[in-house]
């Protein structure tokens, strides 16, 4: 059956009328849009179904077809017209951006200069720039702003301040950094810049001046307000030897005159109510005046010390230039202070008060020569006074001392001393005794008291000696030994008389021989042995034998010999009546046991004579009972 | 600048009195180096110190005038009374005759000085209570009766030193407070040193050229 039917289909397919048929039948015109299209567009002007309307069908559409082109063509027209214009404008833009084009290029070709015109001016302005700080550089080191030229200049009320200082180093520093300029080729603006500088500088150092020397000038108070300031001010002046001297001679004229007021003050008006009350109400009281004075002095130069050392802080100043400031301060008092000693000195007799006086002003001279420099006018003075002090109470010893000379009272009676031998031992005893309270150096001490006792010892055992020449040679043994005695006591409390001692020793020592020999020679005269030992002595030149001769036969000696056992069984009953006046114990018994002594000797030698053969005494035995042993053991 | 030890208000003068041996030199070096000195010589005459102390705000610089305590000196010392603010009276507390001389030195002391004086009494080395003369009651009692102030110190371990001379200072700076103290009297024994700016100096006068080489 399939093959039936494909032979159908193919032999139906070659007959075209048969194919065009089966194309027709085939057509689903549901399905072709087009010819739908078509067909509604035909049934538009298709209204009636005619045999006009289907001859003219074919004209109708090709009519229509035409109208449609020709509608088409004008619309495309239109849309030509637009294109040109649009391609009018795109050729004119075109135009237009060849010629900005062309523009640009002309501009670049020109700016390319101007580039390198900025670029250069660029580059040169950095180096403006750069010249431009190292100006400023220069200007901040070697220029003062105008403000530290104010504070250089000081506000019109003339005060100073802190910050001035700062300023003034800065302008120096300029000054000197200068210099540096002057050795580089800047040499022009190193000198302008240099006495510009100095010109501030000057005026600065002028300014400084006057004020310092303003501000010491009122230091006259009491104690001086010595500000921090001030302090500064005398450092900077240092540059200006002669500012700063001058400003310390107007601040030493100020405390010079504070300091003669303050003890001008002391002196007569005391303190508040009177307490303390003024110095001079003692002027009475010579040691309290003068040592008040001398204590305000002490107190004032140590104070006036203090102050120089506090404005003087900061500066270095030299320690001549300081002593010498020191020294001109309290100088002022010099005057008043010396007027008023020297009055208490010349109205003063007392030698004992004079000496202490003197040393009273040796101490402070020494006190104040701690603080003060050894030539300042207040230490001189003080040594002058000093000095006349020493001369008006030698003077005053040495008056005393003439007077002794003058009027020499005879020994009295118990040979003991006369009352003005005491009573310049009692004068020498208060004059010592007033350098032993003293407050005066060893070594001055020594030599005053060598002084002093020349002064006086010397008069003195003139006065005895002449007192003493009047008397029979053992009354002046005896007057002389006392009265050394009494000396030699009152020296020998005190240190430094060792030499005089020895040397009045010696004196006693002779008068102690002179007394022994008399005292010895009293006794054998009064036993009646003085013939025999006479003989006994020159029994060498006498040709007899002793028994011989007149006075020294057996008998007279042997009565001699019997009295002088007697005086050995007491032989104070003996004793010289001068030697019992003698004061002193120890002189007492050396003279006792030394004119023993001589006794002794002198009866050892008679013993020998007579025991002798040779001068013939017969019995000796019952003439000299006695050996010299035993005589000395007797007497000792 | 303005710090440092040189700015001070007041000057306070100050004496030390007293039998000698009381350690009257140690309480001063005590004050002014804080350290003890073991072996003081004696003084001779007057010795001098300073320090400056802080009372209730202000600067007050002491000066003080330490006196011998030798017999033979007193003639000398007695001259340094004039013019003290404040004395300062010490007495040994192991050395009963030391504490016995006080009324000497207490008479001097009224008669020599002002009478706004303060008086300070102090009994000094009371490290050595062992060996202790005059006790505390005793000395306090004294006081008292005398309107003195009083402390016992040691120069030696540096106790109530500071206080002596402070409350001191502190007492004359009360007097002064309370006006009883006339600092423009001379001889006070107080020196003020103006803290205000006085009336400045005009610098307009022309300036004085003489003498005057710049
Ligand atoms: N244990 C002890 N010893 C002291 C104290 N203070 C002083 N001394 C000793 O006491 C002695 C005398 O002291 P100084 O300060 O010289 O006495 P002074 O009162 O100044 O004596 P003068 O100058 O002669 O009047 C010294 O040897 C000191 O060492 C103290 O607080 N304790
Ligand atoms: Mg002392």
């Amino acid at each position: 059956m399939a093959d039936k039917e494909q032979g159908d289909v193919s032999s139906q397919q070659n007959n075209p009328l048969s194919r065009k048929l089966n194309k027709i039948l085939e057509t689903r015109l549901d399905n072709d849009k087009d010819m739908l299209e078509a067909l509604k567009a035909l049934s538009g002007f298709f209204s009636a179904n005619n045999l006009r309307s289907r001859r003219n069908l074919r004209s109708d559409i090709e009519k229509k077809s035409l109208a449609i082109n020709e509608e088409f063509l004008s619309a495309f027209q239109a849309v030509k017209e637009q294109l040109d214009s649009v391609y009018g404008d795109v050729q004119a833009m075109n135009d237009c951006c060849s010629d900005m084009t062309n523009r640009l290029k002309a501009a670049k070709a020109q700016t390319h200069h101007l580039m390198s015109q900025t670029t250069k001016l660029h580059a040169e302005s950095q180096t403006l720039q750069m010249k431009e700080q190292v100006a400023n550089a220069f200007l901040e080191k070697f220029q003062l702003k105008s403000d530290e030229i104010k504070t250089l200049r000081g506000p019109r009320d003339g005060k100073l301040h802190e910050d001035f200082f700062k300023v003034l180093a800065r302008v120096k520093q300029i000054h000197s950094d200068c210099k540096v300029l002057l050795r580089t080729n800047q040499q022009t603006a190193g000198l302008e810049i240099m006495e510009a500088m100095a010109l501030q500088m000057e005026s600065a150092y002028e300014r400084l001046y006057r004020w310092t020397q303003n501000e010491c000038r009122i230091l006259t108070s009491d104690s001086p307000d010595i500000s921090p300031v001030l302090c500064q001010a005398l450092e900077a002046s240092q540059d200006r030897p002669v500012l700063f001297k001058y400003s310390l001679d107007e601040y030493g004229t100020a405390r010079r005159s504070a300091v003669v007021r303050g003890f001008i003050d002391a002196l007569t008006r005391g303190g508040p109510g009177g307490t303390p009350r003024p110095i001079e109400l003692h002027s009475h009281d010579p040691l309290r005046y003068s040592g008040d004075m001398l204590a305000w002095v002490h107190q004032a130069t140590a104070s006036e010390k203090e102050y120089l050392q506090t404005l003087l802080r900061l500066c270095e100043a030299s320690n001549a230039s300081f002593e010498e400031l020191l020294g001109h301060i309290t100088e002022g008092i010099c005057r008043p202070f010396k007027v008023r000693v020297e009055q208490v000195l010349v109205s003063e007799q007392e030698a004992v008060t004079l000496y202490k006086l003197d040393n009273l002003l040796k101490f402070y001279h020494h006190t104040i020569g701690q603080i003060v420099s050894s030539d300042s006018a207040i230490l001189t003075t003080i040594a002058e006074v000093q000095d006349l002090s020493h001369r008006m109470f030698f003077n005053s010893l040495s008056c005393h001392a003439n007077r002794l000379l003058d009027k020499v009272d005879l020994p009295p009676a118990d040979l003991g001393p006369t009352s003005s031998l005491t009573q310049t031992l009692q004068l020498l005893r208060d004059v010592l005794a007033c350098h032993d309270a003293s407050v005066v150096p060893v070594d001055d001490k020594k030599q005053d008291y060598k002084q002093i006792l020349s002064c006086v010892i010397d008069p003195l055992l003139q006065m005895c000696s002449m007192s003493a020449s009047r008397l029979n040679t053992v009354d002046m043994a005896a007057y002389m030994i006392n009265c050394i005695y009494l000396i030699q006591s009152t020296l020998a409390l005190y240190q430094f008389t060792d030499t005089r001692l020895e040397m009045l020793q010696a004196q006693t020592d002779a008068h102690v021989d002179t007394l022994t020999s008399e005292q010895a020679a009293y006794v054998l005269n009064r036993v009646g042995l003085t013939l025999l030992y006479n003989g006994v002595q020159q029994q060498a030149e006498l040709q007899a034998p002793l028994s011989h001769l007149q006075g020294m036969d057996s008998i007279t000696v042997k009565s001699a010999m019997n009295k002088f056992d007697s005086y050995l069984a007491s032989p104070d009953s003996l004793t010289l009546p001068q030697c019992s006046l003698l004061l002193g114990t120890l002189v007492r018994e050396t003279l006792k046991r030394r004119s023993v002594e001589l006794i002794c000797q002198a009866y050892q030698q008679m013993y020998a004579a007579i025991t002798n053969p040779k001068h013939e005494y017969k019995d000796t035995q019952a003439i000299v009972p006695r050996t010299p042993e035993q005589v000395s053991k007797l007497l000792a | 600048m303005a710090a440092g030890p040189y700015n001070y208000s007041y000057i306070f003068k100050y004496i030390i009195i007293g039998d000698m041996g009381v350690g009257k030199s140690c309480l001063l070096h005590q004050f002014t180096e804080k350290k003890f000195m073991a072996d003081c010589p004696h003084t001779i005459g007057v010795e001098f110190g300073t320090r400056i102390i802080e009372v209730t705000g202000q600067k007050i610089k002491l000066q003080i005038w330490d006196t011998a305590g030798q017999e033979r000196f007193r003639a000398v010392t007695r001259s340094y009374y004039r013019g003290a603010a404040g004395a300062l009276m010490v007495y040994d507390i192991t050395r009963r005759s030391t504490y016995n001389h006080l009324s000497s030195w207490l008479t001097d002391a009224r008669n020599l000085t002002n009478p706004n004086t303060v008086i300070f009494l102090i009994g000094n080395k009371c490290d050595l209570d062992a060996q202790r003369d005059v006790t505390y009651e005793e000395a306090k009692q004294f006081a008292e009766e005398n309107g003195l102030m009083f402390l016992e110190c040691s120069a030696k371990t540096g106790e109530n030193v500071e206080d002596a001379f402070l409350d001191t200072a502190k007492k004359i700076y009360q007097n002064i407070q309370d006006g009883s103290l006339d600092l423009n009297a001379a001889e006070s024994g107080v020196q003020h040193k103006p803290a205000t700016p006085r009336s400045p100096i005009s610098n307009d006068q022309p300036p004085s050229k003489e003498g005057c080489a710049c």
